[in-house]
């Protein structure tokens, strides 16, 4: 009960966050004529929020993301289940970064690495013939398979992999 | 620049530490750290059989498997056909009985799922799952 209480006071502050850190994000860039830079942070502003909302969904049931992750059999569960309080502020974080611009390199790289683990991890669950639920966006993606979720990581990968080009020109350094 | 991007990664692996431990501090009485299973909620085979008719046996495994061999007297109970086999279950419980949940092996989590959901869904009390399941129930019989 108290759940389902916090989980309708969660989305509409989630959402109201997101829309102002978009609205901050796109007004307070250097580069807000440019086009194409505009283009590129909105992107940014995107996929910064797809993790942030990842890791919110995550942080937020911590105990079933354990689980999630146990499920993989990869690992042991003590080491699971402190991943499962780590790894979904560690997705906000990253989030915020490419939201921000702030620590952006970092943030970017980190998240291009989690997608390649976790790809890497799906593929490798499937090969087993483990029949697991993804447990990335929590309730969310319960009864997704296998393609939809390999999918969806492939298309991040891609988004971030485009966002690591385009910002490798000196002129885009950030903090 | 590579440098630049670890010296931020490196900070914002940092940083998530913080409430990443805040939150854990929050759930260090609700979360068991060294077993999926809280040791409350485990039980051997020797300490379920000895408990004789006060325990009512569930099997979590798949309908196939339950089909083939079963702990004598189980009731099939698997996630794949929970709203169909839940309510023929109901009826043999009652507040005084424990409930015994079982699947393949240590391994398995289909026991851990179906327990929960008897706890969460089905308010039951006093349910257990068996510590290495169908395969120590078979060494047990041996």
């Amino acid at each position: 009960m108290a759940q389902v209480a916090q989980m309708k006071i969660f989305w509409p502050v989630f959402a109201a966050v997101l829309a102002a850190a978009a609205v901050i994000a796109l007004v307070s860039s250097k580069r807000f004529t440019d086009n194409t830079k505009v283009g590129w942070r909105i992107v940014d502003v995107i996929l910064g929020g797809i993790f942030i909302y990842a890791g919110a969904i995550k942080a937020l049931d911590p105990i079933q993301f354990a689980n999630d992750i146990d499920n993989y059999k990869t690992l042991p569960w003590f080491i699971s289940v402190r991943l499962a309080f780590y790894l979904p502020w560690l997705e906000i974080f990253c989030g915020l970064a490419l939201v921000f611009r702030f620590l952006y390199r970092g943030g970017l790289s980190i998240l291009t690495a989690l997608i390649l683990i976790f790809v890497g991890a799906t593929i490798a669950a499937k090969a087993r013939g483990l029949d697991i639920t993804c447990g990335c966006f929590g309730h969310a993606s319960k009864n997704w398979s296998f393609t939809q979720h390999i999918a969806l990581d492939l298309l991040l990968l891609a988004a971030l992999l485009a966002l690591y080009i385009s910002n490798r020109a000196p002129q885009c350094e950030d903090l | 620049m590579k440098l630049r991007a670890v010296r931020q990664a490196l900070l914002l692996i940092a940083l998530a530490c913080l409430p990443a431990i805040g939150q854990a501090i929050y759930f260090r009485d609700k979360v068991s750290w060294q077993s999926p299973i809280p040791p409350s909620e485990l039980v051997g085979v020797d300490q379920a059989r000895a408990w004789g008719d006060s325990a009512i046996w569930v099997d979590a495994r798949p309908d196939e498997e339950f089909a083939r061999d079963h702990v004598p007297g189980a009731f099939s109970l698997n996630e794949d056909r929970w709203n169909e086999l839940l309510p023929q279950f109901l009826p043999n419980w009652s507040p005084e009985k424990k409930v015994v949940v079982y699947c393949s092996a240590e391994s398995c989590n289909a026991a851990r799922d179906v327990a929960k959901r008897l706890r969460d869904e089905a308010q039951l009390k006093n349910v257990f799952v068996l510590q290495g399941g169908w395969e120590e129930w078979l060494k047990s019989r041996k």
